[in-house]
């Protein structure tokens, strides 16, 4: 290999993507994304909009009243309405939750007689539906407890729950690890693609085609452009995980430049793919964004950790490479047990068999002709 | 020795053959012209020699055998290669420096001071010197072609591949352009293979093969060549013979006729191995129209037309006028202004300053621009059609826009697909379509609403001899039929002398106007209108 | 109107005869959307949980048969917590449960049993859902509902199963209706211009207003036509998604929408040169544009200011009218705001593109 050849195509290399204003794309984009999907994804559910029916106007029932309305997850409001009424203001998407109190209900509870609240959620946002359950049922047991629990002739369980890695359960947390999984997948592999179909579509291959420049030469001046451009980005998303989303990281620094490093390589190693059958660069822009952004959603575990997958599932999460560099940066952001975590080790060297092997095979089938 | 052997080589696509088993030998300081028509495999042997697609057969250059574009490696270090398209090797982003320091640096020059000196020539004589700093993008064509060429020469190749190097160039950047070959094959003792379209560059040629069908079909000095094909030569007949072809003050036939012999060229190569293989060319006829009498004498004219852009001027103050029944050709290199010209007429581009008349009346509005619309009909570049329609669905879509009526669209696909002699391509689609078809196809979509001027910006590029024979000859008979105004530009000077008025344009500025017969009056030495082209652009 | 018919006309048939369009907008239309739905699930199924069992064990077995499919994994035992602890840090286990040697014996004799739980809280959203099961679990367990007087009757409306394939297939279709509008809007100008027939275009007698407006909606009824087949295949067909609503309030909404989209694709066309220009400014117009659009965090849970900024995101009205059609069953009067939401921007912006694109005629 030949430095002087590799310098002059990385050189031109830059200047082309900074006169072609690709430098816009190649900076904005990822942490657009970062920035969009850390803001944009809550699994917290707050400011729900509550409507109280309370029919029974009682100590017990502006005692439960007061608790949703000292709750940030509510914001409930007290009127008398029909039940239809009150439904058709879920329809029409005025209100996510109503809670009908009824009538007699502070007479049933001193009496110890069963009565029955009523709850209706809006449920066309399931996972929010969901949520917004577990906080009712959370808030009227926990009411419950309170009056009750001096009379219960034994304790209850209770629970001494802790939550790793992630105390106060910020979704933060949980999500820009993720993200960036997702976005240094298709970033580097969008830009290695296009930065070969773009020769092949505008003729300037002949250039590597007609000259002794090596295809180990035109590989490695590409990919480097890609791999040092996209280099930058690690640093500039770690800078918005902490700074900007206040993660901690309680990993190994390095570690994260290494593995995301590797990472790329796999990354523009699945670009250099995609640019070996295509020939026009939209058609590479769109199979690459095919390719990898499904992939990159379902196996990150950003949606769904990969331990509850279940069936043919598991054997694709195994096979993209997603999950094993998400696994290393959920590691260094939020567990940090670095490479002392034989798993970890492991995981690592996945990552590099991957970026061999798929580095291999896109230079093997590279070719330096016409085909 | 620079020893190039070529034996039995054959190239094959997925679909179709490129080449079949050819057989070539030549030696440093030659020169081998490649002429044929499209798809003739001229491109596919110089890929093969190149070592850039796999073939059949078995290269030696330098001393050095391959069979297989891996195999040819060895002897990349000492090819040159410039693929078919204008500047198809730059970098648009990249300036003239860039691109020279850019090609040095991948052919690993050591850029020592004899490297600088032979740079600084290349420049020179390339007309680059004072532009090192500008982009590749925003070259003309002319320029765009020397830079891939000296891009090209750097390393000092020993054998040198251009394939089309001069299409789409005019006359000055072409005569540079082999200026810069002629000496630095002089100097180097370069074998270089060259393919061209145009058959006067050819003439000038060491060596000539003629290909066809993938095969080469005849090869020679130009001369013997010529003098092969002398017996089938005549004067043009005044009626048409049977079996033979009357074009452009020729008549070819294979059997002997009672006509005077003429002189012929390399184009009669053409006309006879077409009559060879074909016979006669279909003749082609033009779709009846009543002459419209009462369109005035005049049918366009400008006034000072100018268009700027930025500091550039583009066009400076251009009088033109353009007459019933005229064949006017816009002529000038590239970059002169004659696209922005024909541009400004069409109302692509505002004008600047200056007055525009179209049937006595004057353009000034968007209103003028719409009744400007249905009396032209343009013919862009490239034959610019969609992709994704049948040559039928195309015109019926041109017709649709034009507002005619669907039962007289259907007679008028038919009349133009007979007469143009494109009827058996109605249901193809444009890119399956041989250039020559394409193009009269072109021609038809443009007509189809009766206009009473026609443009056409560089309808020739890149069409063989026949093809573009046939196409001067439709157009012609338009002319004849329609009494319709016509104005072309070519960078084919041998088409000038087919028009009736020549305009000559230079950096937005008219430097002539006159006929073709007057031209040739006012400059007695020249031998063909490409002379009086360089004339103009000589003085200063 | 002949004219206008024709470039409808050559538009559709161009688009049919570009196969890597053609296929692209297909698999967007279906297969896409039916791993939308499929995948993705945000609800905590199928969760591994690691036990360490210090106590004699039949209280804590009793406690563990509850834990079952589909919420939880069989459990699997470890020797010590060291070692549910390895396993929990290796993302093997995301629910570790520790019971203490006198577990049993508190239990019993009420003296404060004490069940430890250790979440893997890196997917918060799931770790949360799984404390949730287990406090149920544990109530049930201890029959704390017979002496709490009060039952909680909840009613899930429109959705009572918590299908998650039924919202994501519908998110994901309301997306590729979005980005394809813009997408097939922009390129079919952008094409002319790459492939050198826009000077052949502008020649056309035919008024610059017509040529636009009839390239756009030949391409909103691309999208259409891909709405509908999604919705009978995909929607219907295959997830078997209830419609509360009506199905042409719905169609009716997003051929609105379809054209407030097409106004932003006249918009790219104007700046870009080509086609990739188009993938890349739709990328960066539209990912902020769905953002603001309450798709993935509902609108007044933002925070004030993006809150206001989604005023103007017409996706917002779009995405809420959709969902109240199929999900809420919200009457056509009560629909009303959403439509005057899609039509007022939509008029803006397609006003806007149309005179941004039309300054190139």
């Amino acid at each position: 290999m030949r430095i002087g050849v590799i310098k002059a195509y990385f050189k031109k290399e830059l200047l082309d993507i900074y006169r072609s204003k690709l430098i816009l794309m190649v900076y904005i984009m990822p942490s657009m994304l970062l920035i969009l999907f850390g803001y944009g994804i809550k699994t917290e559910v707050t400011h729900t909009r509550t409507l109280i029916i309370d029919n029974d106007q009682s100590k017990a029932s502006y005692d439960l009243v007061s608790t949703f309305e000292h709750s940030k997850y509510f914001n409930s409001e007290t009127k008398n309405l029909s039940e239809n009424r009150a439904l058709n203001l879920i329809k029409q998407d005025k209100k996510d939750l109503i809670i009908i109190i009824p009538e007699a209900f502070e007479k049933h509870l001193l009496k110890g007689l069963k009565t029955s609240v009523g709850v209706y959620i809006d449920g066309s946002f399931p996972s929010r539906a969901k949520t917004i359950e577990n906080y009712v049922n959370g808030v009227i047991y926990d009411a419950i407890m309170k009056r009750s629990g001096t009379e219960v002739d034994r304790a209850l369980i209770t629970i001494n729950a802790r939550n790793l890695f992630n105390q106060s359960l910020r979704d933060e947390d949980m999500i820009v690890p993720g993200v960036i999984g997702l976005v240094l997948l298709i970033a580097p592999a969008i830009l290695s693609a296009l930065l070969i179909v773009k020769e092949k579509e505008n003729g300037t291959i002949f250039n590597f085609y007609s000259s002794p420049v090596k295809k180990s030469e035109f590989l490695a001046a590409k990919l480097l452009s890609v791999l040092l451009l996209h280099g930058i980005n690690i640093f500039i998303l770690f800078l918005w995980a902490i700074y900007l989303f206040e993660l901690p990281f309680r990993g190994s620094f390095l570690l994260y430049i290494f593995s995301s490093f590797i990472y790329i390589i796999i990354s523009l190693s699945v670009g250099l793919l995609v640019s070996i059958i295509t020939s026009s660069q939209i058609v590479a822009y769109v199979l690459t964004l095919i390719i990898t952004i499904i992939p990159g959603f379902l196996y990150s575990g950003m949606l769904m950790p990969i331990s509850s997958m279940e069936g043919e599932s598991v054997i694709e999460a195994h096979i993209y490479p997603v999950m094993y560099y998400t696994h290393i940066l959920y590691d260094v952001f939020l567990v940090g047990d670095g490479l002392s975590a034989s798993k970890n080790l492991l995981y690592l060297f996945i990552l590099m068999g991957y970026a061999i092997i798929l580095l291999t095979i896109g230079s093997l089938l590279l070719k330096k002709r016409i085909v | 020795m620079n020893r190039l052997q070529v034996r039995e080589v054959s190239v094959s696509y997925r679909k179709k053959t490129g080449l079949k088993p050819v057989s070539l030998e030549a030696t440093g300081g030659e020169i081998i012209g490649l002429i044929g028509a499209d798809g003739a495999g001229k491109s596919s042997l110089m890929h093969a020699i190149a070592g850039i697609k796999s073939f059949d057969g078995e290269i030696e250059f330098d001393n050095h055998i391959y069979r297989s574009p891996k195999e040819a490696e060895k002897v990349k270090g000492s090819i040159g290669f410039m693929p078919q398209g204008l500047g198809l090797i730059l970098y648009e982003q990249l300036g003239v420096n860039e691109h020279l320091d850019f090609f040095a640096d991948i052919r690993g020059i050591k850029q020592d001071s004899a490297f600088r000196v032979y740079r600084e020539r290349l420049l020179h004589m390339a007309g680059l010197s004072d532009f090192t700093e500008r982009q590749a993008g925003k070259l003309s064509g002319g320029m765009m072609q020397k830079l891939a060429l000296i891009c090209t020469l750097l390393h000092r190749p020993k054998l040198l591949l251009l394939d089309e190097p001069t299409t789409g160039v005019d006359p000055l950047s072409r005569m540079e352009l082999w200026d810069i070959l002629n000496d630095i094959i002089a100097k180097e003792k370069t074998l270089c293979i060259v393919s061209t379209a145009y058959m006067a560059e050819a003439t000038q040629m060491y060596r000539v093969l003629l290909f066809e069908d993938g095969e080469i079909i005849d090869k020679g000095k130009a001369g013997e060549l010529i003098e092969k094909v002398r017996p089938f030569s005549y004067e043009a007949a005044p009626e048409p013979f049977e079996n033979s072809i009357t074009i452009h003050g020729y008549t070819y036939s294979l059997k002997p006729l009672e006509l005077k012999p003429k002189e012929p060229t390399l184009n009669a190569v053409f006309f006879i191995n077409f009559l060879k293989k074909y016979g006669p060319i279909p003749e082609i006829s033009i779709v009846h129209k009543d002459r419209d009498e009462d369109v005035p004498a005049t049918i366009m004219e400008a006034k000072g037309l100018t268009k700027r852009f930025r500091e550039f001027v583009a066009n400076d103050h251009i009088d033109m006028e353009l007459n019933r029944g005229e064949i006017l050709g816009l002529l000038g290199a590239n970059g002169a202004g004659k696209t922005t010209f024909i541009k400004m007429l069409l109302g692509l581009l505002p004008i600047d300053e200056g007055e525009l008349f179209l049937l006595g009346k004057r353009i000034k509005s968007a209103n003028d621009r719409q009744m400007l619309k249905a009396k032209i009909g343009y013919v862009s570049q490239h034959f610019a059609l969609y992709k994704g329609m049948s040559v039928r669905e195309n015109l019926r879509y041109f017709a649709n826009m034009h507002r005619i009526e669907p039962e007289r669209t259907s007679v008028l696909i038919k009349e133009y697909a007979d007469t143009l002699g494109f009827y058996s391509y109605l249901d193809a689609l444009p890119t399956d379509l041989p250039m020559g078809i394409n193009q009269r196809f072109s021609v038809a979509a443009a007509i189809m609403h009766e206009p009473v001027v026609l443009f056409l910006d560089e309808p020739t590029s890149g069409v063989d001899v026949v093809a573009r024979a046939t196409f001067w000859e439709m157009l012609q008979k338009l002319k004849e039929e329609w009494n319709i105004a016509i104005l072309i530009t070519t960078h084919y000077m041998g088409e000038a002398e087919f028009c009736d008025r020549v305009v000559l344009l230079r950096d937005g500025k008219k430097i002539a106007d006159d006929t073709v017969k007057n031209l040739y009056q006012i400059h007695p030495d020249a031998h063909n209108f490409e002379d009086i082209f360089l004339d103009y652009y000589n003085l200063n | 109107m002949r004219a206008f018919l024709a470039i409808i006309r050559k538009e559709l048939l161009e688009f049919l005869r570009s196969y890597g369009l053609f296929i692209v907008v297909l698999y967007s239309f279906t297969l896409d959307v039916y791993i939308a739905g499929n995948g993705i699930n945000l609800d905590a199924r199928n969760v591994s949980v690691g036990v360490v069992d210090y106590s004699p064990g039949f209280i804590s077995n009793k406690i563990l048969s509850d834990l079952h499919y589909p919420q939880f994994q069989e459990p699997v035992f470890f020797a010590s917590q060291e070692k549910l602890n390895l396993a929990i840090r290796n993302k093997e286990i995301m629910v570790g449960i520790v019971f203490e040697s006198d577990f049993g014996k508190r239990y019993h004799t009420g003296n404060n049993p004490v069940l430890n739980l250790l979440l893997d809280s890196t997917a918060s959203a799931q770790s949360y859902l799984a404390l949730n099961y287990i406090q149920h679990i544990l109530m049930r367990f201890q029959d704390t509902l017979s002496f709490a007087p009060i039952e909680i009757q909840i009613h899930k409306l429109f959705n009572p199963n918590t299908s998650y394939s039924h919202f994501m297939a519908l998110a994901e279709l309301l997306s590729i209706i979005t980005i394809l509008a813009v997408i097939l809007t922009a390129a079919v100008f952008v094409k002319e211009k790459e492939n050198g027939t826009w000077d052949i275009m502008l020649l056309m007698p035919t008024d610059a207003k017509a040529v636009i407006l009839a390239k756009s909606l030949s391409q909103v009824i691309i999208v259409m036509i891909g709405t509908t087949i999604c919705v009978g295949t995909v929607l219907f067909g295959i997830f078997d998604l209830p419609i509360n609503g009506s199905l042409a309030a719905f169609m009716l909404l997003t051929f609105f929408y379809a054209f407030t989209s097409a106004g932003i694709g006249l918009f790219i066309a104007s700046v870009a040169r080509n086609i990739m220009q188009v993938a890349q400014f739709s990328v960066l117009i539209m990912m902020p544009l769905l953002f603001l659009s309450g798709a993935w965090t509902p609108v007044y849970a933002m925070h004030p200011i993006l809150e206001c900024l989604s005023i103007i995101s017409p996706l917002r009205y779009y995405i809420q009218g959709s969902e109240s059609v199929f999900f809420r069953g919200t009457a056509l009067i009560d629909l009303r705001e959403y439509f005057a939401g899609v039509i007022v921007l939509g008029g803006v912006l397609f006003w806007y593109g149309f005179r941004k694109i039309g300054k190139l005629f």
